[in-house]
């Protein structure tokens, strides 16, 4: 096991070296830098001083030289200056990583509580109109775009309550009933795309465990269905259900973008679309490679989750 | 076509010692097209629904301008923000162009952007897997870590990457939403590549004598065709998603070609109290669409493939 | 009657007059103290509150409440003139030698945020480092407005509340272009760059706190030198980037004033449907929408082809279609009631494109007629524009009408990261392109966008003729003489169709009933200091 672990250690490191050159250039590769976007602010370009801003701010050393200054800044642990705000990465960041957090750890409990009850109950009344009905409200789930059900709530409200959730962050110290009102909804919104990928997979997941045959010996043994499906087969399907739900949990930040965006929160997903509209590399590269450890190290865990869960499955032998 | 591809499909149940060597995956016998599909109707009607809604989007976009009932870019002063009436179906925006006529023309630009990205990201990471699965070994373990790379990142943080790097027009979002698939697209195609390679029919190939090229391209890329084609359109929705949330970003499809994404953006919902049409109807345009593709995927991997429920 | 009821009379009659002569607060009542404000952000502040280093409403809205001009055009008069301006650091200020002098005598009671004294130093201090003066002590890392200063010779501090600027010839724009949103004093002990971060000002409101992304907060400036005010005790400007999200706070009462010139007509009117009682108010910007072409490579170095784009774009159909009614047309000055400098209507009536749409497009077929350009041979160009909605709209109209003439433009979108580089350097033909004007100035307009080799004439239009005419009325003393000129440099302009103005956009800038003297200017970066505005709550 140790041994395993290591070695996903040791390639997750290096997918994380070739992951930060990719990102290193791909950025580079956007024409336009900050120098030109600080001229667009002030509609007026001044090549003399362009050049002197671009050695101010260190533009000017060729790409590799760029690309070391970044690797030893972060191995001493100096997430860079964002050129924007000239203020260290880190404490811009740094406030917005729990608001993405909490939405995103909402997002996912949400989505658990309903995807998975249904996906077994669709699953156990297999092929009745219950069964379609729920596929086909999961599966409108999975197919409306995230930004739009979320400018839809918030349009849906002023029109018809003449309200709308706050639109600047409300701590839960602050006052939390607003609080848990201003993420609730935004958790709805994108949790119900992930609750329909749940459902739909607890569903297959159970229904191919009802179909083995230790349970259909269990039937025949007389045992209650009810016990029957809550005792092995959601215990074998949990599986594949915790996987997606890892997954899930890293793809998130994708609905979690727009979803920050039209709802207004503070978050890491939505300053990263503005980082990179604003070519603030430093933010950007940091933001990006730690959203890339972020879901390496969840891959890892569902990985080590599953030797846990499935008996049948053993790492390192 | 299609009877051949639902034909080499259901070849990929396990029954390998059926496939006579050196002849291509035979179709489903002669029993025609029109008995296939109406076989796959009666056993999968949502999957046939879904069917028939994408075949009419792609009707839609073919005949766009058949079906448009004004200049999707036309302006009008005099008519805008209008509630749907006789003259716009579904009525008009902030600029007085007509809504319906834009959807209609924003289904081929969603279609072909989707379509496209799809199909080169899926094709591309096919081959990367297809390959890597075969070859095995050293190309397997390096081309699997770029790969990694690749995947490490959500899908719309690196479209967007991609847009912003690439600059606004169809083919570099096209571009943009098509390499994340490849790292999925191959993953698919290497471990169904991965389970038919140890079948006993190409080991009896190889030890013919068959040269690896023929073998991967004649005798295994056909059996994935299942997988391929679940992967195809299970990434058609998302890549239609994709292409709607950069739009409504700013970094998608440029004007003049009207997007569902980018009608949603900008000045729909500012004007959403007065015309809330502007808002519903591209969301449900892009809805309707990644509905019938995702119907459709669902049956098709029912009845291509009973292992891949789930995925 | 005696003669004690007749004085009683008189008296009584005396007090009624006087109660009715005296003028009472705006809208008749009495201001209150206290409340505070969320004022509407589009987008985070570029670069914080670096008025100097930057050109755009985004620093300038929300960084005015913490700064204070030498002179500041009077925020309760809606249209802005050389006739409205007040002191707010100059007590007093005098011409002197022929309006080659300009003396201010400033206030000596003006304390910094960080308490140090207010002199005449900072003054000499932050118009040394604008004009770039040889000995100036600091520098801004970008200096837009540079040229604004051109004609300072010398700043002298002869004592700590005196200043005079000294002109190298008359100039009576300058106290215009220093009443502007964009010419606050900087502090002397501050380094240029640290108001990228932060505000050290002498204004009416202290920044609390600027949560980036979020929000900048103000509170009240308890040592304000304008006893009594500011009337609010805070003010917050909220950062909404989404449209749709912003205008539902606004209409549910989570902003109470909206962003300046990001109203439009249709959108004011749904916002009035819903919420009756909102106050909607129609004004200028000072922002134009207009061709930039490219008089240096062909097709137009050729003024014919120039007009007759010119000609081709029907000015108030471009109204209609574009801001649905919500512009104004006019030359290269902004249009009167909106600005003091506008061409008369007559006048606006003989400029290409203002004319009968079906005479105008037929003159321009005729003039490209002319250029070998006809429908069996239509010139192809490509029309750049911003990435913008605001833009692409525009230019969406205009390339239509172009079409029906013969020119078969191609939109290609262009970055905000790139526009102004890719305009400078004169990469393009032609551009559908926007124009926000700090001043309604003919100094403050036509040097920037008109004067041979300045970085913002994209056109790269040079004309003697035209520069002699500005020169003169930049030193025309007589207000009448100099009008005739201005009028005349705006229809030579239109003309040589250098660079044809298209329309003005209005905004229908709105807030809730209980903001008080908020008044709009037909300027959007003049009027947001604050100070005089207080709230019924």
């Amino acid at each position: 096991m140790k041994t395993y672990i290591a070695q996903r250690l040791g390639i997750a490191v290096l997918t994380l070296v070739g992951m930060s050159i990719v990102i290193f250039v791909l950025l580079r590769l956007a024409p336009g830098d900050i120098v030109d976007i600080l001229f667009a602010a002030a509609a007026y370009v001044d090549p003399a001083a362009r050049t002197e801003i671009m050695r101010e701010l260190g533009l000017d050393k060729p790409i590799w030289a760029q690309y070391l200054d970044w690797m030893r800044q972060i191995f001493s642990g100096d997430l860079g200056k964002s050129y924007r705000y000239d203020l260290p990465a880190w404490d811009i960041i740094r406030p917005l990583i729990p608001v993405t957090v909490e939405l995103a750890v909402l997002a996912t409990i949400l989505s658990v509580l309903l995807g998975v009850p249904t996906g077994v109950i669709s699953a156990v009344k297999q092929d009745t109109t219950l069964d379609y009905a729920l596929r086909v409200v999961s599966l409108a789930g999975l197919s409306m775009p995230s930004f739009w059900l979320g400018m839809v709530i918030i349009l849906g409200l002023v029109a018809w309550l003449g309200w709308i959730p706050p639109m600047t962050y409300v701590g839960p110290g602050e006052d939390f009933k607003l609080h848990a009102i201003q993420f609730l909804l935004p958790a709805l919104a994108v949790g119900y795309r992930s609750s329909a990928l749940l459902m739909r997979i607890t569903r297959s997941a159970v229904l191919e465990v009802m179909r083995e045959d230790y349970i259909r010996t269990a039937w025949a043994k007389g045992q209650s269905g009810r016990v029957v499906i809550w005792r092995h087969a959601l215990k074998n399907a949990i599986l594949p259900v915790v996987t997606v739900i890892g997954i899930e949990f890293a793809f998130l930040i994708g609905g979690l973008v727009v979803t920050e965006t039209v709802f207004n929160l503070p978050g890491v997903a939505r300053f990263l679309v503005e980082a990179i509209l604003w070519r603030d590399y430093p933010v950007v590269q940091n933001l990006v490679m730690f959203i890339a450890v972020v879901v390496i190290l969840s891959n890892l865990v569902v990985d080590l989750l599953y030797g846990v869960l499935d008996p049948r499955v053993r790492y390192g032998d | 076509m299609a009877s051949w591809i639902l034909g080499c499909a259901m070849a990929t149940r396990p029954i390998g010692a059926e496939i006579a060597l050196g002849e291509p995956v035979a179709a489903a016998g002669p029993r025609g097209l029109g008995s296939t599909l109406a076989r796959f109707a009666r056993k999968k009607p949502l999957g046939a629904a879904g069917g028939v809604l994408m075949l009419l989007i792609v009707l839609t976009a073919i005949f766009a301008e058949v079906m448009a009932t004004h200049d999707p870019i036309a302006t009008d002063a005099f008519h805008t923000l209008a509630r749907p009436n006789g003259e716009h179906w579904l009525g008009s925006d902030h600029l007085g162009r007509d809504i319906y006529s834009r959807i209609v023309h924003g289904a081929r630009v969603s279609l072909i952007v989707g379509l496209a990205s799809t199909l080169l990201g899926s094709v591309l990471g096919g081959i990367i897997g297809l390959l890597s699965g075969y070859v095995g070994g050293k190309t397997d373990l390096i081309s699997q870590r770029l790969l990694d790379i690749l995947q490490g990142l959500p899908l719309l943080v690196l479209a967007l990457i991609l847009t912003a790097s690439l600059g606004p027009s169809v083919e570099n979002v096209i571009i943009a939403i098509s390499i994340p698939i490849i790292p999925r697209a191959a993953r698919v195609i290497r471990s169904s590549v991965l389970s038919i390679r140890e079948m006993q029919y190409v080991e009896a190939a190889r030890a013919i004598g068959i040269p690896h090229l023929r073998i991967a391209f004649r005798h295994i890329l056909p059996n994935t065709m299942g997988p391929f084609i679940v992967l195809c359109t299970a990434q058609l929705g998302s890549a239609i998603l994709v292409e709607a949330a950069l739009s409504f970003l700013g970094l998608g499809v440029p004007e003049p070609y009207p997007s569902w994404g980018r009608m949603l953006s900008v000045s729909a919902a500012e004007y959403a109290q007065k015309a809330p049409h502007l808002v519903l109807f591209p969301g449900f345009a892009i809805s309707l669409a990644v509905f019938g593709s995702n119907l459709l995927g669902d049956a098709l991997r029912d009845t291509l493939d009973p292992r891949l429920r789930g995925a | 009657m005696s003669r004690c009821r007749f004085y009683t009379i008189v008296a009584a009659l005396g007090l009624i007059g006087l109660i009715g002569v005296t003028p009472s607060p705006a809208v008749g009542q009495a201001p209150k103290s206290g409340g505070a404000l969320n004022v509407m952000l589009r987008e985070d502040l570029p670069q914080g509150f670096a008025i100097h280093e930057t050109s755009t409403i985004s620093v300038v809205w929300p960084s005015m409440p913490c700064f204070n001009n030498l002179v500041l055009f009077d925020p309760l008069k809606p249209t802005e003139s050389l006739d409205t301006i007040v002191g707010e650091l100059a007590e007093k200020w005098s011409w002197q030698d022929n309006y080659r002098n300009l003396v201010f005598f400033l206030r000596k009671d003006v304390k910094w945020h960080d308490g140090k004294p207010f002199t005449s130093r900072d003054v000499k201090f932050t118009f040394d480092m604008l004009r770039e003066a040889p000995d100036a002590p600091a520098k801004l890392r970008i200096n837009p407005r540079k040229d604004w200063y051109a004609n300072v010779e010398g700043i002298e501090a002869p004592d700590p509340h005196t200043v005079i600027f000294r002109l190298k010839r008359p100039q009576p724009s300058l106290l215009a272009l220093l009443a502007s949103g964009y010419t606050p004093v900087y502090a002397a002990h501050v380094p240029p760059a640290q108001y990228r971060t932060t505000c050290v000002g002498t204004g009416p409101f202290k920044v609390k706190e600027w949560r980036k992304g979020e929000f900048v907060e103000y509170v009240k400036n308890p040592d304000y030198f304008v006893k009594g005010r500011p009337y609010l005790d805070g003010l917050r400007y909220v950062v909404i980037k989404e449209r749709g999200t912003r205008t539902a706070a606004l209409q549910a009462g989570q902003l109470d004033v909206a962003f300046p010139g990001e109203t439009t007509k249709t959108a004011g009117e749904q916002l009035k449907k819903a919420v009756p009682q909102l106050v909607v108010t129609t004004v200028g910007t000072n922002v134009n929408d207009n061709i930039i072409m490219n008089i240096k490579k062909p097709p137009f170095d050729n003024p014919k082809v120039r007009l007759a784009v010119s000609y081709a774009i029907d000015r108030r159909a471009l109204v209609q279609a574009v801001h649905q009614g919500g512009g104004a047309v006019g030359a290269s000055l902004a249009p009167r009631p909106y600005g003091v400098w506008g061409l008369l209507e007559k006048d606006l009536l003989a400029l290409p494109g203002y004319g009968k749409a079906e005479d105008m497009k037929a003159r321009a077929r005729k003039l490209l007629a002319e250029a070998g350009i006809t429908a069996q041979n239509p010139l192809r160009v490509e029309m750049v524009t911003r990435a913008i909605a605001i833009y692409v709209d525009m230019a969406s109209f205009v390339i239509n009408e172009l079409k029906q003439v013969g020119i078969e433009a191609a939109l290609k979108q262009i970055e905000t990261a790139q526009w102004h580089a890719m305009a400078t350097r004169g990469d393009y033909q032609i551009g559908a392109n926007l124009t926000g004007l700090g001043v309604d100035d003919p100094d403050g307009n036509f040097y920037e966008n008109y004067a041979c080799g300045s970085p913002r004439n994209y056109s790269q239009y040079c004309s003697e003729e035209v520069m002699k005419m500005v020169d003169q009325q930049s030193q025309e003393l007589d207000p009448k003489k100099r009008l005739a000129l201005v009028h005349a440099i705006q229809k030579k302009l239109e003309q040589d169709a250098a660079r044809p103005m298209l329309d003005w956009r209005m905004d229908y800038f709105t807030v809730w009933p209980h903001v008080k003297n908020l008044v709009p200017h037909h300027n959007i970066y003049n009027f947001g200091r604050m100070q005089e505005v207080w709230s019924d709550k």
